[in-house]
């Protein structure tokens, strides 16, 4: 992919420190983030997908920390940034986040009305108490709400799931960002109000120019909004490429077996498709691939030495030795190679 | 809103009415040496005039009804021993102002101290401020009032030169009293603040507060205090009745001439009009105390609504 780099992430190590031992969440990764275009980050649960984007953001926890790496963003390096004050400008102004659940991300005593005018007044030079006003009703107008003038003055209670999560998605317009991070925005809602939510954010990505990464597990999700697909295993990036390279082209056991889980290619009276297993604890070193051993076709060398980043095509890189020139021919799993056909992934 | 208040106010009044009764009837148990003065030297004729004169012989209903006539002319009875004859409005208007006087006093001391006391406690929870604050805490809630009662006395009299006993007209000596009222309530509003936002500081809308690039110290302010102190706000009229009436043992011990220990006094001398007058004020203020409570909370949070049917939490 051409374009011109936003963010760009250097060998990025993250590290927890937990009842004096470590934890090493964040393994090595490398990532370029293009303007204008989505990136979707996949992995299940304690992949490190969401502690990967708080990184962009300086939030990690307090027992979190950045062991090694860069993070280069407007010529900066994020991974040095300590000052809070510092923080302050990138959050929000450049970086802006939505987060999982609508229904406590709203502060409850204030109006909706006053909570984006925060945003405006800490990243936008308005100052007249009218412009602001005028700003705060446009956000509310962009995101789809009803009446704004009345729901302004009201508070967080007295909107569904689905209207609190466009209210958050206007704070995070407000702020004015370049790159807007969603961690997981739809999983809290339910199905009807995701597809929603999700042409919105298409929609307002358009209008503001907006950098999207979105982190998610739910693959369907991804083949409606993602350009690009990054996917994660125990704190590495083990495959990446545009959407349908990743869809349609797997390399990496781990996402065969991520796209095989997909509740859609389910068989009528048939379990639907699991990965055995646990990931790998992150206390420890891993050696070799970290999915070897839960890959029923894991090679010898899987066990013994980590693969590098085989070259698939321009924009699709993976790290398997399937890829290397002497490994045994191996195809994807049957379920997966139709993946063209699912109604869930037609754009 | 005028609704809501119309029904608080009528149960309000409700409750105070059921109060009154009882107390009334209860000090109609009462042994009936305290209507007078000389109990012991009268005869059984004399007592029976007497008691036919001060209207005791009448019927309850018919007692209640005088009392309540009484009442709505502010007119409460005399005080029979603590005070002889004179009326009981009268004793109460003397102590009565000390005592607010000083509680509220107190209470404000409290607010000023204790306020920023929970604040400091949860910005810097687990450090050393939070540490100190808590030794503050556990010591005021486990040592019994009366020892660090008497230490200030002590020390405050001797070391900075503050009179022993309590003179309205020097300001220097409602200090050591004040700063006594005040010990155990910033003890617990810097304890219930503290907790109060700690919780708020671990909820989403805070970490969306930082990730929308919000400075700390407005964040704390804007959104964790001011959330916090919602919950708080229902406490403080109900503490400080608390302050106005549980001051016994600093009155006793700089000799303020307030309501502290006026009712245990009464009660013990069967000043049946006195202990009426007083058990009916700290009924009110409780009652009273109860319902500022409430509505302070309904105007600070949105969420609790006032039109609906079984309102309030």
């Amino acid at each position: 992919m051409t374009g011109e780099v936003i963010l760009s992430v250097k060998d990025l190590n993250v590290k927890f420190r937990l009842r004096g031992r470590e934890l090493h969440a964040i393994r090595g990764v490398s990532l370029d983030v293009y303007r204008g275009e989505s990136l979707a980050v996949v992995g299940e649960s304690g992949s490190g997908k969401s502690v990967f984007t708080k990184t962009f953001m300086g939030l990690l926890d307090a027992n979190g920390f950045i062991s090694s790496g860069q993070i280069l963003y407007g010529g900066q390096d994020l991974a040095k940034l300590y000052k809070e004050k510092d923080w302050q400008k990138i959050r929000g102004g450049e970086i802006a986040m939505i987060m999982q659940d609508p229904m406590t991300s709203l502060n409850p005593l204030k109006s909706i009305g006053e909570q984006i005018a925060e945003a405006v007044r800490l990243h936008q030079k308005v100052k007249k108490k009218e412009e602001i006003r005028e700003k705060v009703l446009g956000y509310l107008r962009d995101v789809g709400i009803p009446e704004p003038e009345r729901r302004y003055r009201q508070f967080a209670h007295e909107f569904s799931g689905g209207m609190r999560q466009r209210v958050v998605i206007a704070i995070a317009l407000a702020c004015n960002p370049r790159i807007l991070i969603c961690d997981e925005p739809t999983t809290a809602l339910d199905v009807t109000i995701q597809a929603q939510i999700i042409s919105l954010l298409k929609e307002l990505k358009e209008k503001y120019h907006l950098t999207i990464v979105f982190i998610t597990h739910d693959l369907g999700v991804v083949a409606n909004i993602a350009d690009r697909v990054a996917v994660m295993y125990a704190g590495d990036l083990i495959e990446i490429g545009m959407a349908e390279e990743i869809f349609y082209d797997p390399k990496h056991p781990y996402t065969w077996a991520l796209l095989s889980s997909l509740p859609q290619l389910g068989q009528r009276g048939e379990d639907l498709f699991t990965i055995k297993g646990t990931p790998p604890s992150l206390y420890k070193e891993i050696r070799g691939d970290a999915f070897a051993p839960r890959n029923p076709r894991a090679l010898k060398i899987d066990y013994l030495k980590a693969p590098p980043y085989f070259q698939v095509s321009e924009t699709h890189k993976a790290k398997t030795w399937l890829l290397d020139p002497r490994a045994p021919k191996t195809e994807p799993p049957e379920a997966i190679r139709n993946l063209k056909n699912l109604e869930v992934m037609q754009r | 809103m005028a609704k809501y208040l119309a029904k608080r106010i009528g149960r309000s009044l409700i409750t105070l009415f059921i109060i009154i009764c009882v107390v009334f009837i209860l000090m109609r148990l009462m042994p009936i040496e305290g209507y007078f003065k000389n109990f012991d030297k009268m005869t059984d004729s004399q007592i029976q005039a007497g008691l036919k004169e001060q209207g005791l012989l009448d019927p309850m209903p018919v007692q209640l009804l005088h009392f309540f006539q009484g009442m709505l002319r502010g007119d409460f009875g005399v005080s029979h021993s603590y005070r002889e004859n004179v009326p009981v409005t009268e004793v109460l208007r003397d102590k009565l102002p000390v005592s607010v006087k000083l509680g509220s006093l107190s209470i404000l001391v409290s607010l000023i101290l204790g306020i920023p006391l929970g604040a400091v406690m949860a910005r810097f929870k687990g450090r050393i401020p939070d540490k100190l604050g808590t030794l503050f805490i556990v010591f005021i809630q486990a040592v019994p009032a009366a020892v660090y009662y008497l230490f200030i006395q002590m020390y405050g009299t001797t070391i900075l030169g503050i009179p022993l006993l309590f003179d309205a007209g020097n300001a220097k000596s409602w200090i050591l009293p004040v700063l006594s009222m005040s010990l155990g309530n910033i003890a617990y509003y810097g304890m219930w603040l503290r907790r109060y936002m700690v919780d708020e500081i671990n909820k989403d809308y805070v970490r969306l507060a930082r990730a929308k690039g919000a400075s700390g110290g407005s964040i704390m302010f804007r959104h964790v205090f001011r959330n916090a102190f919602v919950p708080m706000v229902q406490y403080l009229p109900s503490s400080f009745l608390n302050t106005v009436i549980g001051s016994i043992y600093v009155e006793s011990l700089y000799s303020i001439p307030g309501m502290g220990g006026l009712l245990v006094t009464v009660i013990k001398n069967s000043d049946n009009n006195m202990v009426q007058a007083i058990v009916l004020l700290y009924a009110t203020v409780g009652v009273i105390g109860l319902l500022l409570g409430d509505i302070m909370m309904t105007i600070l949070d949105p969420r609790i609504s006032l039109g609906a049917k079984e309102g309030g939490r």
